[in-house]
């Protein structure tokens, strides 16, 4: 009974739709008037015009024709800046230390799992609407990713925040391996210490290599032998066969510097391809190592760490694009929730971080460590029309998030109180 | 023109600490600000301070400056009390160590006092001086339905005694998940919320009747010399001063079922008390109101949002204090945008929600010292009170807004350096 009115009211929709799109040929253009556009790698542009078209930027600059028939949306006190992208989140994955989706502690190294299979596209209890929360203060773009309980969590994927499902959601997938460096401290089945935790890794992918020896002989044998066996598929090991073959990237979580240290040694040792780092509170101490070895940080949810050594507190995200690293700021969702993006980016400039290098560090420094440059992080001509519209500084608590779209569609729409 | 400004404050400073030296406490400091933040008696613009032995001895404009006093020019700054965060647990943990701010071996424990656990110098307490906090209110977590004994302290010093304000300041108790998550797993009472609330009433029952022991002794003793003394119940101790109006309650609650288990029971004992947390407090507004219950509550949920706090909205802090509750603003995570070093923030965030300014930044200076007891000494600048002064560099609600000092008792405690 329930079944088959689901179906009949799914048929009315899908017939529905046919008769409100008619035409569903050309897409209207979208032309945005707003008081000053950020467009991040081409400068400000004070009094511009935006125009959208198929969910891509067409136009951006000042004095732009707004094509006849263009809906026309005019914001003459709006600042417009492109989507906001963390690196390092677990949005939409259950609260971290309480009922969570993203730590299947059940075995340390657990290479396989596929973070897409845990993801819910609105969000957990206790937070069901985390992802319109996030879009309502103009986040867009999120890497989700297995949490740090496991040595090597699985793989993570690079979402945007809209769709109905989470196959709609993915941009791409998988788009790096999580690992976690530091200690676990006796629980069963787990590594204790930071040595423990290295061999894990380290043991994995010999294990891996091993896995990979056994195929390529198969390959050999098959030549000579029609009926050779194939060894059995094993969906961890093939994980980290990318890994090693540097199809895919990896992504560490660590803290101290001596994690930081064994991250880059295991690095150097398996040659991971495009290694960053995430947290990384003690990064600022072997900064020009990072620089060097071109290892982007993921830098929060602490913004500051204090040095104990000066008693005083270092800016990381600040020092370490200073040393030369590339930097994204993050909220490590939901350790800081994920709405409050900008305000993370806010603190690092409270502290005497650079304002338009804060704006790369959640827009398009962040598109450049996903590897999606080319289709996200600012507002330039043919990128994917994600935007924020703000009604005054972006970073300054007051400011309200007006409108916001991904792809552009309008996700978001302030809603007018009284 | 900041750098000079910032430069001459440097050379006062070395100065300042060269003639303090030399003439031990006797020295007068003078701070010549751009405005002053009184919170109990308005702003004063190009306003002077003036510091002796620790205490604000004069505020007010065009004052007479001693001809020896040291001079500080903040007269491009803005000067307001050392902020309090009300109720934290910073102190009580240590890095590499497991935390200390839940004794979870019984689940009612008044006994304990965190001046036991607190370490002066843990690093997170030198981190939130630096955002111009300087004192806190430093309790037993949430886990345990009676916690212990809170503490006031000063942000500054090498041992308790030099911290402390005001102990005990009060006993911690909660409602809600915290207790029944602990003691749930165990198979122990309380595993229900009807098991917290128990608990918390079966203790002030038994408190009540050793009161009334001692009562009856005080009054035998008048009459008999040999009248026989009660055995001291160091658990029942401070839960009979809270019986008597001697101590606050302060208790943990986020859901409208636990704030109103809470005014129960407050309403039962006839307890002063203090509701932290408090994430649905807007939905009982009126209660809270009408009982005059003063509130300490995070504007937003920075943190990871649990099930009792997940109807949490920026919009709390304003409609309570609409309502007429005293709101008290803290910070309720560690990290990034939550960091307790950044109060004003949090105060901001209230502000975003609806919260009137002024009521926003008593909310972090008076309004805290008022509920924790300790407002003859600190929360304002006023004469007589504690010289615990923040100079920013402009509106303390502002994220551009800079700490450039920190003094607690009219001795610097942080001063920004100069950019890498």
């Amino acid at each position: 009974m329930f079944q088959r009115s689901v179906v009949i009211a799914a048929i009315l929709i899908m017939l529905s739709g046919l008769f409100i799109f008619p035409t569903a040929g050309e897409e209207k253009v979208i032309a945005i008037r707003a008081g000053k556009v950020h467009t991040v790698t081409g400068g400000i542009v004070e009094d511009g015009i935006i125009l959208i078209k198929e969910g891509k930027f067409l136009a951006v600059g000042k004095g732009i024709d707004i094509p006849e028939g263009a809906t026309v949306i005019d914001v003459p006190q709006g600042v417009v800046i492109p989507g906001l992208i963390d690196t390092h989140s677990h949005l939409g994955l259950g609260p971290s230390g309480g009922i969570t989706e993203d730590n299947e502690m059940t075995s340390p190294a657990t290479p396989g799992l596929r973070i897409i299979d845990s993801l819910h596209p609105r969000g957990l209890m206790p937070h069901q609407d985390s992802y319109l929360d996030a879009i309502s203060e103009g986040v867009t773009t999120v890497i989700a990713r297995p949490g740090s309980g496991n040595v090597i969590g699985g793989l993570s994927a690079l979402i945007k925040l809209s769709g109905e499902t989470v196959d709609e959601m993915v941009l791409r997938f998988p788009q790096d391996m999580k690992m976690a460096m530091g200690a676990r401290g006796g629980l069963p089945g787990y590594p204790a210490t930071r040595m423990g935790t290295a061999w894990t890794v380290r043991k994995a992918m010999n294990e891996a290599q091993e896995y990979a020896d056994q195929w390529e002989e198969y390959r050999k044998e098959k030549e000579k032998n029609k009926d050779a066996n194939p060894p059995k598929v094993d969906l961890d090991k093939e994980a980290l066969l990318k890994v090693m073959k540097g199809e895919l990237p990896v992504h560490i979580h660590c803290s101290p510097t001596v994690d930081i240290l064994t991250a880059l040694r295991l690095g150097e040792e398996f040659h991971f391809k495009k290694l960053s780092l995430g947290h990384a509170t003690g990064a600022y101490k072997v900064a020009d190592e990072l620089a060097k070895q071109g290892v982007a940080v993921a830098v929060g949810p602490q913004m500051m760490v204090f040095d104990e050594e000066r008693e005083e507190l270092v800016n990381l995200a600040d020092f370490l694009l200073r040393a030369g690293v590339k930097v994204s700021i993050i909220t490590d969702a939901d350790v800081v929730q994920q709405e409050f993006l900008r305000y993370q980016a806010a603190i690092a400039i409270k502290y005497g971080m650079d304002p338009e290098e804060a704006l790369k560090a959640i827009t398009i420094y962040p598109a450049q460590f996903v590897g999606a440059a080319d289709r996200l992080g600012s507002i330039e001509e043919g990128k994917d029309a994600d935007l924020v519209i703000f009604d005054g500084d972006p970073f300054d608590t007051m400011t309200q998030v007006l409108k916001v779209f991904i792809n552009g569609k309008l996700v978001y729409e302030k809603k007018d109180e009284s | 023109m900041k750098k000079k400004l910032s430069l001459s404050l440097i050379v006062v400073f070395a100065l300042a600490l060269l003639w303090v030296g030399v003439s031990a406490e006797q020295g007068v400091i003078a701070i010549k600000a751009g405005k002053i933040l009184t919170i109990t008696s308005g702003i004063i613009e190009d306003g002077i301070i003036l510091i002796e032995k620790g205490k604000i001895i004069e505020v007010g404009k065009e004052l007479p400056i001693p001809p020896q006093a040291i001079i500080i020019d903040a007269s491009e700054y803005t000067v307001m009390p050392g902020m309090i965060e009300a109720h934290t647990t910073i102190g009580l943990r240590e890095r590499f160590e497991p935390p200390s701010a839940d004794e979870t071996t019984d689940p009612c424990t008044p006994q304990l006092k965190v001046i036991d656990a607190l370490n002066p110098f843990s690093r997170d307490i030198k981190e939130v001086v630096f955002g111009g906090i300087t004192t806190a209110l430093i309790t037993p977590g949430r886990l345990n339905v009676i916690g212990g004994q809170p503490a006031v302290v000063k942000l500054t010093g090498t041992t308790i005694s030099q911290m402390v304000l005001l102990e005990p300041a009060g006993v911690k108790i909660s409602l809600g998940e915290g207790p029944k998550q602990a003691y749930g797993a165990k198979r122990k009472l309380p595993s229900t919320r009807m098991g917290s609330a128990y608990l918390v009433r079966k203790s002030l029952t038994d408190a009540d009747y050793y009161l009334n022991q001692w009562k009856e002794y005080e009054k035998k003793k008048a009459s008999d010399k040999e009248a026989k003394k009660p055995k001291l119940d160091l658990k029942l101790e401070p839960l009979a001063k809270l019986l008597e109006g001697k101590l606050t309650a302060f208790i943990e609650c986020y859901r409208t079922d636990d704030i109103m288990t809470a005014l129960r029971i407050i309403d039962e004992f006839k307890l002063k008390a203090v509701l932290v947390g408090c994430a649905d407090g807007h939905k009982v507004a009126d209660e809270i109101a009408r009982r005059k219950i003063p509130v300490i509550i995070s504007p937003m949920g920075v943190g990871p949002r649990r099930i009792e706090t997940k109807d949490i909205t920026i919009r709390n802090a304003g409609l309570l204090s609409q309502a007429g509750v005293k709101v008290v603003i803290h910070s309720d995570a560690s990290l990034g945008v939550g960091a307790i070093r950044e109060l004003p923030l949090a105060a901001a965030f209230a502000v975003k929600g609806g919260m009137d300014r002024e009521e926003a930044l008593k909310a972090i200076t008076i309004h805290a010292a008022e509920i924790l007891g300790v407002a003859d000494r600190i929360g304002s600048i006023e004469k007589g009170k504690d010289a615990d002064l923040v100079i920013l560099s402009g509106d303390p609600f502002h994220y551009l807004t800079r700490v450039e000092q920190v003094f607690i008792n009219g001795e610097i405690v942080f001063e920004k350096k100069e950019q890498n």
